[in-house]
């Protein structure tokens, strides 16, 4: 068997996904990613608690592949540590996950534990914070380092949120959405990295 | 798309099992997942239909570890940890029946006793020697110091601060967990033999 011979830190995929070798994936089957995303080393994705119970209307015998638990959007930035799990809840009296949706242009601290149940585009969150279960962040929030945000909670878009539990504690300025684009971050990870414009 | 591919294996890297390999009694109807891990010298008890995810660590160098029914050990969580408080007693760590300790907790070695039905939030910690009461709920990132007393049906948030949940919703929640643990036992492929 021959193997190419630079093993680089980073699997590089054809849509451009960046995914560390010793990142902890479970369930890869069930996790999506929408291309450009990077996992850095020792993150941690459960695909494997993907839903149990199927909404009656497609009761038709669920494709394979329709039933994702984690599913990610462009230019999105895991970093090292980071866990990511979909939330789990009591629906109708019985116990089912339900998916982890992340936009795009999300950057997730290192350190820190999420269970929401969707993150729109363009959010920031620091390092070791935790989202609690079915939590929802709309578009454009930033989340500073250490923040808890509990279960259920819903954060507006334009947000800056911190605290344990967590506050809104100020606004984001309109139009300074340029700062969460994750581009230039992207180009600075992988295999060969290029360092970061100054 | 990318990693959806059935086909590549290689991104879960191994488990090194490091230590010794400790004495177990397992009951027949726990949920283990094949990547849990397991160290120390002293027996590890898991009582019937506790569910163990990937990655959680039970360590039993400094005592011995006993897991009560129905308890769910998240991912990343350890047991039985020496951390700054951590001491080598006889038992290290005891959970009670229906205990949640979440993704990424800590309790820490050392006569420490968890009460039935409590929660232990994500990110927490327990020190060596706390005894926590029963219901009680631990939220995300507390902290529980060496040698202190959580009394019963206590919430513990916001760095320290606590109240008493006066909901009495105990049974409702252990009602939860039974079906959360049904549906965990499908979900986690079950390897106690890897263990023994």
């Amino acid at each position: 068997m021959s193997r190419r011979p630079p093993r680089g830190e980073y699997i590089e995929t054809d849509t451009g996904n960046k995914v560390a070798r010793k990142a902890n994936l479970v369930g890869t089957q069930n996790i999506m990613l929408g291309g450009k995303t990077v996992i850095q080393p020792e993150a941690m994705i459960r695909g494997d608690l993907a839903r149990s119970i199927h909404p009656s209307s497609s009761s038709s015998g669920a494709a394979p592949g329709s039933n994702t638990a984690v599913a990610i959007g462009r230019y999105c930035f895991l970093s090292r540590g980071c866990c990511l799990r979909p939330p789990g809840r009591l629906y109708k009296g019985a116990f089912t996950y339900t998916a982890l949706r992340v936009g795009d242009h999300v950057f997730i601290g290192p350190g820190s534990v999420i269970q929401a149940a969707s993150i729109g585009s363009h959010v920031h969150i620091g390092a070791n914070v935790v989202i609690g279960e079915l939590a929802i962040i709309k578009e454009y929030v930033k989340i500073l380092d250490g923040t808890v945000v509990p279960a259920n909670m819903v954060i507006p878009s334009f947000s800056i949120v911190a605290g344990q539990p967590a506050r809104v504690i100020g606004e984001l300025p309109e139009g300074g959405h340029e700062a969460f684009e994750l581009r230039e971050l992207y180009k600075t990870v992988g295999n060969n990295p290029q360092p970061a414009p100054s | 798309m990318s990693s959806s591919s059935s086909k590549r294996h290689s991104i879960l890297p191994p488990i090194s099992q490091s230590g010794p390999k400790p004495p177990v009694q397992f009951s027949s109807s726990i949920t283990i997942a094949d990547s849990a891990l397991l160290t120390g010298s002293n027996p590890i008890l898991i009582s019937s239909e506790s569910v163990i995810h990937p990655r959680a660590r039970l360590d039993s160098l400094s005592g011995r570890i006993t897991i009560g029914r129905r308890c769910i050990i998240h991912e990343r969580s350890t047991l039985g940890a020496v951390g700054t408080s951590g001491r080598i007693t006889d038992k290290a760590v005891a959970l009670g029946d229906y205990v949640t300790v979440e993704v990424g907790a800590s309790i820490e070695a050392g006569d420490t006793v968890i009460g039935d039905g409590t929660t232990i939030g994500v990110g927490a910690k327990v020190g060596a020697g706390a005894v926590v009461g029963r219901n009680c709920t631990i939220t995300a990132r507390s902290e529980i110091k060496a040698g202190e007393v959580v009394e019963d049906n206590v919430v513990v948030y916001s760095n320290g601060m606590r109240r008493v949940d006066r909901r009495g919703v105990a049974e409702l929640r252990n009602k939860g967990q039974a079906r959360q643990i049904g549906v965990l036992r499908m979900m986690i492929p079950s390897n106690p033999a890897k263990f023994q």
